[in-house]
């Protein structure tokens, strides 16, 4: 499989909730977010009506792929589709919006609040057995390295 | 305006119940409370029902067990705190006199429908990354004893104390005393917070029977305790990272129910509050006011929240040691609330007090604090 046709299948895989990833066309995938043009608050996910000025026009937006770990967790029970252990944790992005997610590549004893971390989306087999585009972190000197590499 | 009185109060034991259903749990807690109050039960004229989990008509699946079918029934959804929003929408009911006496019920039997870690709904996009309630707490956990530089052992001493509370306290689920070291050995559900610091999976129900001023003087009702509050708040959307280690929703809630009670958090003498994990206890009584930010664990450790202490917290034992059947919950600490007014709540009995405050909170969705919070006050 060229990376060509990989990009290509990635961005026809559907979004493991509606509405919440995309696939750009450099095959790179991202979280949307709802950003107002009133106020210029993020939401993740996106809003119908801004909380903080009530402007009713959110956007659409590419949200931010780096940020920071405000917090984390490692769960040890969790529903069936989730095989524990697992690492959770809160990220602020830069823009200013906080996201739940699990982490990858990461050595539990050297989780640190406030580390920065970077969003990867990938695909994931959901419950049904489908294959739906879905996002974790993952530590952001990882990616350096990998980059380096 | 009308005065609202609690004038009598029921429950079931919390625990599990896999030979019963939540109708039959609902049916004892409401006899129990009809009989506490003494009145009969045709002057009941309306009810009102909090659950979670229980499906259609729950509340006419009550009604219907115990002979007052007829009356209106209302079923109310609102996450932990259906319990406490059934009986804030029964005394909403009175103060606009479309009722007199009013049966108010929590009820669940979660052990049928739910086994290990409770998360958010389905769709919601942090239930779908594999967010469990206890992974909130946990998370809110780590960033609290970080910020303010505390320690697990410290934490650890909440549940201790609910479950030494619980251990003399009839209608809990554990009666078992457990030690600081045995808290912090149990397993890890969610780092930091181990089995021993998250309410169980439990079913219960229980009633209040709440009464209008001039209707509890008419029937001479001596023992009953006034409903001064009875405040309800939802989570706002954040539209921006804020501190998780403070809660606005309970402060909000807290406020509005000060304010109609006339009372400010100095007046409280003693609190049953949500504590669903061992952290939850430090962020309820902190957004209530009753302690300052980052100080609670420190008085748990001197004392000061102890049955004998100087502001007694959860003495019935709480989620963590009575159990917490979802929708049972917060008619439940309203039942402990008018025992412990009324001098009627045995060993855990705390001194003479004469205001009590009932906190409850629940829900999760992304980028909400919580769903809903009610806060409650009770007066004698």
């Amino acid at each position: 499989m060229t990376i060509a046709s990989a990009e290509t299948w990635l961005a026809g895989v559907p979004p493991f909730v509606p509405g919440t990833l995309k696939v750009g066309p450099d095959g790179k995938g991202y979280l949307v977010g709802g950003h107002c043009p009133g106020c210029g608050a993020f939401y993740f996910p996106a809003r119908s009506v801004c909380s903080r000025c009530l402007c009713g026009d959110l956007e659409r937006v590419p949200l931010c792929s780096s940020g920071s770990l405000y917090t984390y967790t490692v769960i040890h029970q969790s529903l069936p589709q989730f095989p524990t252990p697992y690492v959770l944790g809160y990220v602020d992005l830069d823009d200013n919006v906080r996201v739940a997610g699990q982490l990858v590549d990461v050595d539990v004893d050297a989780l640190e609040l406030g580390m920065r971390v970077t969003t990867q989306v990938e695909p994931r087999e959901n419950p049904d057995g489908e294959q739906v585009l879905w996002f974790r972190f993952k530590p952001a000197a990882t990616t350096a390295a990998e980059e380096l590499s | 305006m009308t005065e609202v009185y609690a004038v009598g109060v029921g429950m079931t034991r919390f625990g599990k119940y896999p030979d019963r259903d939540a109708f039959d749990l609902g049916a004892e807690a409401s006899l129990a409370a009809i009989k506490d109050a003494g009145i009969d039960p045709r002057a009941i004229d309306g009810a009102y029902f909090g659950h979670v989990y229980q499906g259609m008509n729950a509340g006419q699946r009550v009604t219907g067990h115990i002979g007052i079918s007829g009356i209106p029934v209302t079923n109310v959804e609102n996450v932990c705190s259906s319990g406490a929003t059934a009986i804030r929408e029964a005394s909403i009911a009175i103060r606009a006199g479309e009722h007199d006496v009013v049966l108010a019920v929590g009820l669940e039997h979660l052990s049928s429908k739910f086994r290990g870690a409770l998360a958010p709904e389905e769709g919601d996009i942090e239930g779908a990354v594999g967010l469990t309630m206890p992974g909130v707490y946990a998370m809110r956990a780590r960033r609290y004893l970080a910020d303010f530089g505390l320690t697990h052992a410290q934490l650890g001493m909440v549940s201790v104390k609910n479950k030494a509370n619980a251990a003399m306290n009839p209608v809990a689920m554990y009666h078992k005393i457990v030690t600081l070291e045995e808290v912090l050995a149990s397993r890890p559900i969610a780092e930091p917070l181990n089995l021993m610091e998250c309410s169980p999976v439990s079913d219960g129900a229980a009633a209040v029977i709440l009464m209008s001023g001039e209707k509890a003087r008419q029937l001479g009702m001596g023992r009953a305790v006034r409903l001064a509050a009875s405040s309800l708040r939802s989570g706002k959307v954040e539209s921006e990272p804020s501190s998780m280690t403070f809660e606005p929703l309970t402060r909000e809630t807290a406020n509005a129910a000060y304010a109609v009670a006339g009372i400010g958090p100095e007046d409280v003498d003693f609190a049953e509050v949500h504590d669903c994990f061992s952290i939850a206890e430090a962020l309820r009584v902190e957004g209530l006011g009753l302690f300052e930010q980052g100080t609670y664990l420190l008085a748990v450790g001197r004392g000061e929240a102890h049955i004998n202490g100087r502001l007694p917290i959860n003495p019935s034992g709480g989620l963590l040691g009575k159990g917490h059947p979802l929708g049972a919950t917060g008619a439940a600490q309203v039942v402990e609330v008018v025992r412990q007014l009324r001098g009627e709540a045995g060993a855990r009995q705390i001194n003479s007090p004469s205001v009590g405050v009932a906190h409850c909170r629940g829900g999760k969705a992304a980028g909400v604090e919580g769903a809903a919070c009610t806060v409650q006050i009770l007066v004698r």
